[in-house]
């Protein structure tokens, strides 16, 4: 499915993560929390791709298995590095993980908990150079200050700790740590979603420009679909641990060929408050990852299901030019997208 | 066919953020301005602060020699402060009055206040020698009286058996309970809050076993076990050996109550975000426990710290009086409380027991210091 481009810096083929579920009086393991099931996905180099979905479809879990913050229950994670050579790093240790942490990176979610409160912001934002021991000394200092110059922050704060600052500075203390060793893959897991809104387009703007001059390759994590929309070059949907559909944001959002997108977009308020909206209500609930359904993962809420949907899993198809659609009748159906 | 319009505002310089110019405050001065909040712990802190002056300049408070023999002035009583002579005549300055034994009418001895010679109390005194710090050499002390050859004493506390002045020995006995219990604490400190951090960092199998062997150690009845230990103490070894032998044997079994706290906040600070933000970046097992989760758990460690101490106090007294770990020379507060053990001496003699006052001080400044950091040390919560 994938062809063997030059520019792809990461690749992910099959990737599954589950997480045993312990019960009974001995502790034994009575299942599995398929957080992640089987995806596929690349991203090319300088490119943001947006891996959008509801809250428990396992994309924040994706992240980190990128990362190696989880060992991968099974699949291939292929990066390419700087030096251009491409190294699987699903199954390596730590040890031989830590040089690669300099080139991929994650920002997370939570200003308030993502900063020790016990360390001040020069100690934060210096932590990988000093871990990676890039500088030390007036050195770091220098570093750090133009670290929190290039994010928007005053320098002359950098002896402060994290609860004196609002939740948005936080967030870009935060950003400035993850640009410290100047990565080249940056997995933003949903960076803006704790903040006021008119705080999320600044940051956000912040993130694009500093993709721009930083050549940066960001995997976008978040729920939000218009703010995903609006920083994307290419998005993917995720489903309880699959993903349903990957393509370049405009064509997701106005041609979408996998009814769960359809519904997703639908959903999106468009900014003239005249038009009227039309909500695709789905039926019943999110299917517990634990259990998921046979065949295709979304055919007991599709509006669209056919008998061999609740038989065979769609696999994630190249539908139209790069438009991947894992259903069975990605082809046939004519689904709505924003614009009529 | 409506266009989404979404505007969002461009920007071409970067807006650099200003603060409020507010103060900047470290971490102590915010423990510090939520503590003297407290009258009570403020209270904890002077009574803590006066005992340890004058533990360390014992020398400087003390009239007389603490450890000089003079057997002809043993169990005299504690020279009472008079401001209105037997005349009746008000003095600004307080005297005292010596003690002589009289006979009364059953053949009984007892104390009366030879009123003849009025003994005015003055303050920096000449008197003994002594090295402050065990360095530089002087004579002045605090308070005494003159006239010495006319029997002119200031036993605020009475003397003991051997004539020493319990005031003055009680201040120095203040260095080795003060001493024990502050070492004591610190390796108590350190093996039980490194063993919780271990502990429940790495928690599985590793936290099992450790958490099995501190129900273990709790579940020793303690004076026993402190008495075969410090009765295994050679009587060869020197007094600096006796000293770290009972304060290790003290340190052994305190241990537990802070490992245990540790554990716990180790266990919840574990998740958090900056937590795997440090591993996320490569941090070592070794940085994160040093670095990121010990500096999270100095509340719970200053407080179990300065609620150990008055424990080791007490237990020192208590193991002293009894006889065991702390003998003469060397002198505690429980080692002056061996005096005080039988009825008669008691009976006869209550000033003997003047000693525990010293430990009820200690023992309430420290819990009082203790509650007020407890409340103080978490200044990021709003309370």
């Amino acid at each position: 499915m994938i062809d063997a481009q030059n520019n792809i810096i990461l690749e992910v083929k099959n990737l599954k993560q589950h997480f045993p579920i312990y019960g009974g009086l001995f502790q034994r393991v009575t299942g599995h929390i398929k957080a992640v099931d089987g995806i596929n996905f690349f991203i090319r180099e300088d490119e943001v791709l947006g891996l959008v979905g509801e809250s428990g479809c396992g994309k924040t879990t994706v992240g980190r298995s990128i990362l190696r913050l989880y060992d991968p229950t099974d699949g291939e994670i292929w990066f390419r590095r700087s030096n251009g050579e491409r190294v699987e790093i699903s199954k390596i240790s730590q040890k031989e993980m830590k040089p690669l942490r300099r080139e991929m990176r994650m920002i997370f979610q939570d200003p308030f908990s993502s900063l020790n409160p016990r360390r001040t912001v020069k100690e934060l934002i210096g932590e990988p150079l000093v871990i990676h021991r890039v500088a030390s000394g007036s050195a770091l200092e220098q570093q750090v200050a133009e670290l929190m110059r290039s994010v928007g922050l005053d320098p002359a704060y950098m002896d402060r700790y994290p609860h004196e600052f609002s939740g948005g500075q936080r967030q870009r203390i935060g950003l400035a740590r993850t640009l410290s060793l100047k990565p080249r893959l940056i997995v933003a897991d949903e960076p803006v979603s704790a903040l006021d809104v008119s705080i999320q387009a600044q940051v956000l703007n912040l993130l694009s420009r500093l993709k721009e001059e930083l050549g940066l390759t960001i995997l976008f994590i978040a729920h939000d679909l218009s703010v995903v929309e609006h920083i994307s070059d290419r998005i993917a949907v995720m489903y309880v641990g699959k993903i349903v559909e990957m393509a370049a944001t405009d064509d997701v959002l106005r041609c979408p060929l996998h009814p769960y997108t359809e519904a997703l977009v639908s959903a999106i308020p468009p900014a003239d408050p005249d038009i009227k909206m039309e909500r695709i209500q789905l039926q019943g609930e999110v299917p517990s990852p634990a259990n998921p359904p046979s065949g295709c993962i979304f055919h007991p809420r599709c509006q669209y299901a056919q008998r061999v949907c609740s038989q065979e899993e769609p696999p994630l198809v190249e539908v139209e030019k790069d438009h991947f659609a894992a259903c069975h009748f990605a082809k046939e159906l004519k689904l709505r997208g924003i614009g009529g | 066919m409506a266009e989404r319009a979404v505007t969002i505002p461009s920007e071409d310089a970067v807006p650099v953020y200003r603060l409020k110019v507010e103060e900047h405050e470290s971490y102590a001065n915010l423990v510090w301005r939520k503590f003297r909040k407290s009258p009570i712990s403020i209270l904890g802190g002077l009574m803590v602060l006066m005992l340890f002056s004058l533990s360390v300049f014992s020398d400087f408070f003390a009239p007389y020699d603490p450890v000089k023999l003079n057997m002809r002035e043993g169990y005299l009583p504690p020279n009472k402060l008079h401001f209105i002579d037997a005349q009746g005549k008000f003095h600004l300055q307080p005297f005292t009055y010596a003690w002589k034994q009289v006979l009364d009418e059953n053949m009984q001895a007892t104390w009366v206040e030879d009123t003849s010679i009025a003994f005015p109390v003055r303050l920096f005194v000449t008197g003994w020698e002594y090295k402050l710090f065990g360095l530089i050499p002087s004579t002045l002390h605090l308070y005494g009286v003159d006239g010495y050859e006319q029997g002119g004493r200031i036993f605020l506390l009475g003397t003991d058996k051997f004539g020493r002045d319990i005031f003055a020995r009680s201040c120095l006995a203040g260095r080795i309970s003060l001493a024990m219990s502050l070492f004591g604490t610190f390796i108590s400190v350190a093996v039980g809050s490194v063993l919780g951090v271990i502990s429940g960092y790495y928690g599985g199998n590793l936290d099992t076993f450790l958490q099995r062997f501190v129900e273990f150690v709790q579940s020793f009845p303690q004076l026993p076990l402190w008495m075969a230990l410090a009765a295994i103490i050679p009587v060869t070894w020197d007094q600096m050996a006796v000293f770290i032998a009972m304060s290790v044997i003290f340190a052994l079994l305190s241990w537990t109550l802070l490992a245990r706290e540790v554990r716990g906040k180790v266990l919840a600070l574990r998740e958090t975000d900056f937590i795997l933000a440090a591993r996320e970046m490569g941090a070592s097992d070794a940085r994160i426990i040093f670095y990121h989760l010990y500096p999270n758990c100095l509340s719970h460690i200053i407080v179990v710290l300065t609620l150990t101490i008055p424990t080791i106090i007490l237990s020192e007294s208590f193991l002293s009086f009894l006889g065991i770990g702390i003998q003469e020379p060397l002198v505690s507060w429980g080692v002056m409380m061996r005096e005080a053990q039988t009825i008669q001496t008691l009976g006869f003699n209550l000033w003997i027991i003047s000693p525990v006052f010293f430990i009820f001080v200690a023992v309430l400044g420290f819990n009082f210091l203790g509650d007020g950091l407890r409340d103080a040390a978490d200044p990021y919560t709003i309370t």
